[in-house]
């Protein structure tokens, strides 16, 4: 059975100005969780918050999350002290398909949790993986190491442009996937990059959540509807996804 | 019956404690975090007889302590459920109340028609008379005690499935509901669905909702709800069952002691999926340390 998980953040520390990344105690969400799945965490707020599970350590039975500020619950959550007990939902929806023997992965955003979650496993297995970071800026980028390739919108480190320009310079293999997670307009660029390219590539939706468990329909994503004379259906964002095959959902 | 076994006209609950509609799908999701059949029962998500892809854009707004949702009755339309769900619920071991809605009367007796063959799987029918997401029907039908007779004594001329009404608190006088739900032939009321509300974003002053107005709910109503159920539980002889912002124990005593036989959960499971079972420990404890049967509790508020 699944459950709600009393868990201590054993460790707090700060990624880039904005953005916390915590280390949690949960021996069960480190053994179960798979990249692509997220955790609905608990704050003072009436609702839980989603966030995107950015690595596990299945030894010491913890997890991490990242944490960047836009509000008021992922305030309360970036500045947690140490030792505080927090209430985790997790974990939750479907992560990326792990089955091919080469990857190409893109983050944008606080899509760099749940990718660096998905080059941690893959690389774990022996998979051949190449990482692609798109950062606003200098100041924003985290979780980064030398073997990856590093776009920036403003050109203050790595490439110039959007991660596009990034991918651009791979050389491509056959049977590659592509895992993209990022603002829309991104997974938008890189899922059509894709197609271009004859990739399989799959993307992660955020939607506003209020369950994360699939009973209350809050955080729908729009779909191509199977049946004739109906000009869309809505599917969960928690449930059915949050990964996406590209083109499955309207972007 | 243990002594947390409750009555609601003819249908016997093993427990008073029942999942509100559009919080619990049709129960498959829940069972993955505990075993449903402690429940008195569950209520589908509300079924229309065309599948219907619900509202776009944002569905959820947050408030200190409860949330909105515009979700307009997203369902697979009424034909799916009884082919794909509805032996689920039965099979889940408790009892089967079937959320139906719709948007005018002809809906809701081509629903009754739909559904009345299937009564040997069905314990009964929740007739949403209020929800506020969607355009026409249901809440506006459920504001007016004309209209709800009309289309009560219809259903009770089609049907001998118990049929609980599901009321709007969006109105100035809960009681006349009520009544003409009775009049009309009801099994029972249920007291609350969500209040319509509206939350503002500053920053781009416009409403967060896509649809504007959403339906409130959580334990920010729930004074409200106990308020109504007061009040009809004095005026009628038909059961209740109360809804609206439970999250423990005591909410479900403050309930039944206002006049409610069973008591719905919605928003909490939202929030704790498996706070049922923690509800239904503490109430065994409470029968237990007080020495009473859960029901003997209902109706007993004394006014001042
Ligand atoms: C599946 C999923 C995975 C996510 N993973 C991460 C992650 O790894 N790291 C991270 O920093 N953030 C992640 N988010 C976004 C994160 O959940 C929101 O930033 C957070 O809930 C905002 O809460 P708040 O109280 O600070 O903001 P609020 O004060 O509620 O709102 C502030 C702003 O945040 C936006 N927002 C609010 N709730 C959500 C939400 N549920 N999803 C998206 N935007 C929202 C609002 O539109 C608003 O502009 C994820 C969201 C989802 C759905
Ligand atoms: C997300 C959501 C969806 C709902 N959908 C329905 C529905 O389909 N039919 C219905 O009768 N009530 C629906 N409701 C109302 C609940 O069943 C309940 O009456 C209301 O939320 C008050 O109870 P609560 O405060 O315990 O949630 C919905 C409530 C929520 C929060
Ligand atoms: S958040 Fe409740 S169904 Fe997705």
């Amino acid at each position: 059975m699944n459950k709600e998980y009393s868990c201590k953040v054993l460790k707090r520390e700060m990624l880039t100005q904005d953005t916390a990344y915590l280390t949690i105690d949960c021996p069960e969400i480190a053994q179960k969780a798979i990249p692509g799945q997220f955790v609905n965490v608990s704050c003072s707020r009436f609702l839980k918050r989603p966030f995107g599970i950015a690595s596990t350590d299945k030894e010491n039975g913890t997890f991490n999350i990242g944490i960047k500020i836009v509000g008021g619950g992922s305030g309360e959550l970036a500045s947690i002290p140490e030792g505080t007990v927090i209430n985790v939902l997790g974990p939750l929806g479907n992560g990326f398909d792990l089955s091919s023997d080469s990857y190409i992965l893109v983050s944008g955003g606080t899509g760099v949790f749940p990718i660096n979650f998905a080059y941690e496993t893959l690389r774990a297995s022996g998979k051949d993986v190449t990482m692609v970071q798109g950062f606003r800026d200098k100041s924003q980028i985290c979780l980064t190491s030398d073997d990856y390739i590093v776009t920036t919108d403003s050109g203050d480190y790595g490439i110039k442009g959007t991660c596009i320009a990034g991918l651009d310079t791979i050389d491509l293999k056959k049977d590659q996937i592509v895992c993209c997670v990022g603002p829309v307009p991104m997974m938008k660029a890189v899922g059509s990059w894709a197609e271009a390219k004859r990739l399989k590539c799959y993307i992660s939706m955020e939607q506003r959540m209020a369950c994360g468990i699939g009973i209350c329909l809050v955080c729908v994503c729009k779909k191509k509807a199977e049946q004739e004379g109906v000009p869309f259906e809505h599917v969960r964002c928690c449930k059915d996804g949050p990964v996406f095959e590209y083109g499955e959902v309207i972007l | 019956m243990t002594r947390l076994g409750v009555k609601v006209g003819s249908v016997s609950l093993k427990s008073p404690l029942i999942l509100a509609s559009g919080t619990c799908n049709f129960g498959h999701e829940l069972s993955e975090y505990y075993d449903l059949s402690i429940l008195g029962g569950l209520s589908s998500k509300g079924l229309t007889i065309k599948p219907r892809a619900g509202n776009e854009g944002v569905r959820v707004a947050e408030t200190a302590s409860g949330m909105l949702n515009s979700v307009g009755l997203q369902n697979p339309g009424v034909d799916y459920f009884i082919e794909h769900d509805l032996d689920y619920m039965r099979s889940l071991n408790t009892g089967v109340i079937v959320n139906v809605a719709g948007h005018s009367f002809d809906d809701y007796m081509a629903m009754i028609e739909k559904l009345d063959p299937h009564k040997d799987k069905i314990d009964a029918l929740e007739i949403n008379l209020s929800c506020p997401n969607v355009k026409a029907g249901c809440m506006s039908i459920g504001t007016d005690p004309a209209q709800i007779r009309e289309i009560v004594s219809a259903m009770r001329s089609r049907t001998d499935l118990p049929l609980w009404i599901k009321l709007t608190p969006n109105v100035t006088d809960i009681k006349s509901m009520a009544l003409a739900a009775q009049n009309a032939g009801a099994d029972a009321v249920v007291l609350i669905n969500t209040l319509l509300g509206m939350v503002i974003d500053i920053k781009t002053r416009r409403p967060v909702l896509r649809n504007n107005t959403g339906g409130y709910s959580g334990p920010a109503v729930k004074p409200i709800a106990i308020r109504m159920v007061a009040e009809c539980s004095k005026v009628l002889d038909i059961p209740i069952i109360g809804c609206g912002g439970v999250m423990d124990y005591k909410d479900v005593l403050e309930f039944m002691i206002a006049g409610a036989s069973a008591v719905e959960i919605g928003t909490a499971s939202l929030i704790h999926p498996t706070c049922p079972v923690d509800i239904t420990r503490d109430l065994t404890d409470y029968c237990k340390s007080n020495n009473i049967d859960l029901s003997d509790l209902t109706g007993t508020l004394e006014l001042w």
